[in-house]
């Protein structure tokens, strides 16, 4: 049966770590992260950075849908930091379903509710009139309308999650923050100091980990990623939890990807910035002879999940 | 009869990684048993409570710090001795870990040495005869 909805995904905020509303950044956008996937009048929100203000007042502007789910991937205030402003959880009749790490639905509501309260913020959670249910995933796995909904552990400070989202045939993988590359760059640090058993085992133990990770992202439609640094940048930020943007692009063409999205961007680059890192993305992919179409993870962009 | 043996359990999710650990611990006189994921560990530690648990973070199902959180919960598990073993190299990591009782946190790889230090410093058993130069002290 056909239908005239578009089901779609759109990105809402792309920055990392802090708002760039900069007039040189605009391009790109200055919104933490937030994306949204509308299918079959169902709505899933990645994440509640700033851009879930602007998207709590679209929906605010329509009456057909009254619920969304929102996932998030971990607690840093770049992910979060826009609930208190979502105007449609402080509206009654609407109904407000919030996932994230956490061991019971308490512990979520614990961590969600921490950051508004005195003296940080003026109202509480209790002035959220929705109807707010925090959920549990079962064995790591999440369902909401037509969205099947997986969670994996990536590396980021505390327990962060990507998820890998299936829904009308198609995946698309969302990992806002992941240091890729990790364990490559400290066994390179040791190898010297390794006899070549330890070698052996360890190298293998490298292959093993990197065939783990792939398959988390393995044939995505679309892959949104950690793209926060430069080669240069990342290698005085190692071990702070994000990628260079080199190591992605590889990654996602590794894996098979069909659409990589740059994502979570560094606030401090500005749009000509992350145009030069999308032209080098672009290049690589080139240099590597692979099909992956690689964009830039702009506001405003929207996805048509149908035509993937 | 009881088994004096202290007994090692490492959970990660890398096979190469247990090997590693099987290794590292063959000239100790430990029991060693390894698990692939919080799940499959998680039935063994309700029942038992071994002398030292080697705990990874990145693991399917479960991050190692949310497996760690729920173990402590198990009374006989608030004491057990836990070194957590990562290639996750966070200062909140190493936070919440410590939090949660942690003895050490060390960064992948490690060396068939370094794990057997690790295992004589946090348990009562005496490091094995000398015999190669990699054994040897510094």
């Amino acid at each position: 049966m056909s239908s005239d909805t578009l089901n779609y995904l759109r990105f809402w905020g792309v920055r990392g770590s802090y708002p760039a509303p900069f007039g040189s950044h605009l391009r790109v956008g200055g919104n933490t992260s937030c994306v949204e996937l509308r299918v079959d009048n169902h709505i899933l929100i990645c994440d509640g950075g700033t851009g879930i203000i602007p998207l709590g007042n679209s929906l605010m502007a329509q009456k057909e849908i009254k619920e969304v789910t929102i996932i998030l991937t971990h607690y840093h205030w770049d992910h979060i930091s826009g609930l208190p402003f979502f105007v449609p959880a402080f509206v009654p009749g609407w109904k407000v379903n919030i996932f994230g790490p956490g061991d019971t639905m308490e512990e979520i509501e614990r961590r969600i509710s921490g950051q508004m309260m005195d003296p940080y913020f003026p109202v509480e959670v209790e002035t959220w009139l929705a109807d707010i249910h925090y959920l549990m995933a079962n064995n790591s796995r999440l369902d909401y309308g037509p969205f099947s909904i997986d969670m994996f552990n990536v590396h980021h400070p505390g327990s962060t999650f990507g998820y890998r989202i299936q829904v009308h045939g198609k995946t698309i993988v969302y990992a806002s923050d992941n240091e890729l590359s990790f364990i490559d760059k400290t066994i390179e640090d040791r190898k010297g100091e390794l006899d070549s058993q330890e070698w052996q085992l360890i190298n293998a133990m490298q292959q093993e980990e990197r065939s783990k990770a792939l398959e988390s992202i393995e044939n995505a439609h679309v892959f949104v990623h950690d793209a926060q640094y430069t080669p240069e940048d990342y290698s005085k930020k190692r071990g702070w939890g994000h990628s260079c943007f080199i190591d992605t692009v590889n990654f996602a063409a590794d894996a098979g990807v069909k659409q990589l999205y740059l994502f979570h961007v560094d606030p401090n680059y500005n749009d000509m910035k992350i145009e030069d890192l999308h032209r080098a993305s672009v290049k690589i992919v080139h240099q590597r002879d692979s099909s992956m179409e690689c964009h830039i993870a702009r506001e405003g962009l929207i996805v048509d999940i149908d035509k993937l | 009869m009881t088994d004096q043996v202290p007994t090692i359990v490492v959970v990660d999710d890398s096979a190469t990684s247990i090997s590693l650990y099987q290794f590292s611990v063959e000239p100790l006189a430990v029991n060693f048993i390894g698990f692939k994921s919080p799940a499959e560990a998680f039935p063994y530690l309700q029942e038992h409570q071994p002398e030292l648990l080697f705990l990874d973070i990145i693991m399917p199902g479960m991050d190692g710090l949310t497996f760690l959180r729920r173990l402590r919960a198990l009374p006989h598990q608030k004491d057990t001795p836990v070194i957590m073993v990562t290639s996750k190299d966070y200062a909140q990591d190493r936070y919440i870990a410590k939090q949660l009782g942690a003895l050490d946190f060390v960064i992948k790889p490690l060396r068939f040495k370094e794990i057997r230090d690790l295992v004589c410093k946090h348990t009562n058993i005496k490091q094995p005869e000398q015999n190669s130069e990699q054994n040897s002290k510094p």
